[in-house]
């Protein structure tokens, strides 16, 4: 029953939880898509410094049997409540190598510069990072694009106020990084006609093995960069974030879809070497066409 | 590199020459598909409601507004249909796989922005106008536990009674009996429905507590709607 929009962005930025469309009843065999292109504004990788502009694929789509596919997420709504939304999904998780974070869309940046320094596994104790590289991730090892099992799990406070839980498993280096983000969603319909925004807040929590993938030194990468000691993250609260969507439906084919988050590492992944910046941005705007 | 300079150049142009165009096209609209969403709850809704009936209602959200010489359409490519509105506003809603599939819209002969569009949950009335004390509280209850079942903060609400709404106070004579005890309800005028503000009619509220549940409300006229009261 819901009516509320959520063009989930086929995001370079990919430790970003996909959004779920909500339960959406049509008729027996119709569909409801959106496809679109537009560009976005985010970080390199998540703790970068700087933001690099890229090309925004825009995709979702929801068939009657429930199946969606939501930007680089492919989930089944299997509740029947329109107050609840639950259901399995799998997620692509994307790829990190030393130009950052990539879904093979657009171009990357080269990063250049010295060594990375950190000294110790306990995040308190790297105290030094002015001789950093200034591609932190140039001796990184490459982390691979996955495939994440996962599910969700949305309640309707109201009609207004969504509270959503999104978990994934199977990121990392090892295919055991698990990470739940949780988030509060406030919808606005009425704001104006045609115009609706979306106000959130949420938390993510990881176990260690996703924080020391995305996070984490080991002893041979930190030997390639010449540095002392390695880091190992534990599990806990990686971040916290706060975004605004707004989606401007143009016609009643076209919409313009446009978002904001500001992010910010917390814990052990804000202690992480790899960190060049705790609070991080990331801005988009798209035209998408509703099929 | 090439691909991404021309891209940062060339999108924003793109995207504003149809933004451009889309604006200057834009009528007044809803999606239907929007509307079909909120509406096809109700005709899957499981649990007890055969005391119930859902509309598409149009009320108005600025005092100039009104619900006169309103037209609602629904348009698209294989579907024309005129959906009358009620003098309270609401309309019967076509579930119709074609027009969804056609994405069509429903179209407004006023400015959009003074109007609200949402699913209207009221009780069906009867022929006779007698309505039995126990169905009216059944009936409040149906509409409650549906309203629960699309909006959870519904949860602590009860049914505290029904209204029944006229357009004329000519027509607004309604009885309360409950054996030898017998009172026309009051007659005020207000809104036609719960949490709206805006509209004049007719009303007479029968509330739950000022009477036994084995009574009986007597409708002399068959009123516009009966609308369940949440407290």
């Amino acid at each position: 029953m819901r009516q509320y929009l959520f063009l989930a962005i086929a995001s370079a930025c990919s430790t970003v939880a996909a959004q779920t469309p909500a339960t959406n009843p049509m008729p027996d065999g119709s569909r409801d898509m959106y496809i679109g292109i537009g560009v976005q504004s985010i970080p390199r990788y998540d703790g970068a410094s700087d933001n690099r502009t890229r090309p925004l694929p825009v995709l979702q789509v929801q068939w009657s049997n429930g199946i969606f596919v939501s930007g680089t997420s492919v989930g089944w709504h299997l509740s029947q409540s329109p107050s609840m939304e639950f259901g399995p999904m799998l997620v692509l998780s994307p790829r990190r190598d030393q130009d950052g974070v990539s879904f093979g869309v657009g171009s990357v940046s080269d990063g250049t510069g010295a060594r990375m320094a950190h000294s110790s596994f306990r995040p308190d104790e790297f105290a030094v990072r002015e001789s950093f590289d200034d591609n932190r991730l140039r001796y990184m090892d490459v982390v691979k694009r996955h495939v994440l099992a996962g599910g969700f799990f949305n309640y309707y406070l109201s009609p207004k106020l969504r509270l959503t839980n999104t978990l994934t498993y199977g990121s990392g280096r090892d295919h055991d990084g698990a990470r739940l983000h949780t988030a509060l969603q406030y919808m606005m319909e009425d704001v104006a006609p045609h115009h609706t925004v979306v106000l959130s807040a949420g938390v993510s929590v990881v176990d260690r093995a996703y924080n020391e993938t995305w996070f984490g030194v080991t002893a041979e990468e930190a030997e390639r960069a010449g540095a002392k000691g390695y880091y190992r993250p534990g599990a806990g609260v990686q971040d916290v974030r706060a975004g605004v969507r707004w989606n401007w439906a143009l016609s009643p084919n076209w919409m313009l879809t446009s978002g904001a988050t500001v992010n910010r590492l917390v814990g052990d992944a804000k202690d992480s070497p790899l960190v060049e910046r705790a609070t991080n941005y990331s801005v988009s705007t798209a035209l998408a066409y509703r099929f | 590199m090439k691909t991404l300079t021309s891209l940062r150049t060339t999108l924003p142009a793109v995207c504003l020459a149809v933004v451009c165009c889309a604006v200057q096209a834009q009528e007044e609209w809803v999606s239907y598909r929007d509307a079909y969403k909120q509406m096809v709850v109700f005709a899957k809704y499981g649990k007890p409601k055969n005391f119930l009936q859902i509309h598409y209602e149009v009320s108005p959200r600025d005092p100039v507004a009104t619900l006169e010489g309103l037209h609602l359409t629904l348009t698209g490519k294989n579907t024309q249909l005129n959906l009358p509105l009620d003098a309270t506003g609401r309309a019967v809603f076509p579930l119709l796989k074609a027009a969804y599939d056609d994405n069509a819209v429903l179209a407004l002969n006023r400015r959009m922005a003074s109007y609200r569009f949402a699913p209207r949950v009221t009780i069906l009335t009867r022929n006779d106008g007698i309505y039995e004390s126990t169905d009216l509280r059944a009936a409040c209850e149906q509409a409650l536990a549906y309203q629960r079942f699309i909006d959870s903060s519904y949860g602590s609400k009860k049914c505290s009674g029904v209204r029944f709404v006229f357009g004329n106070r000519a027509d607004a004579l309604v009885q309360a009996k409950y054996g030898p005890r017998e009172a026309p309800l009051p007659v005020v005028d207000g809104p036609a429905f719960d949490g709206e503000t805006l509209g004049v009619y007719r009303t007479a509220t029968y509330r739950f507590a000022d009477w036994s549940a084995q009574g009986q409300v007597v409708s002399q006229n068959t009123p516009l709607a009966i609308a369940p009261l949440f407290e």
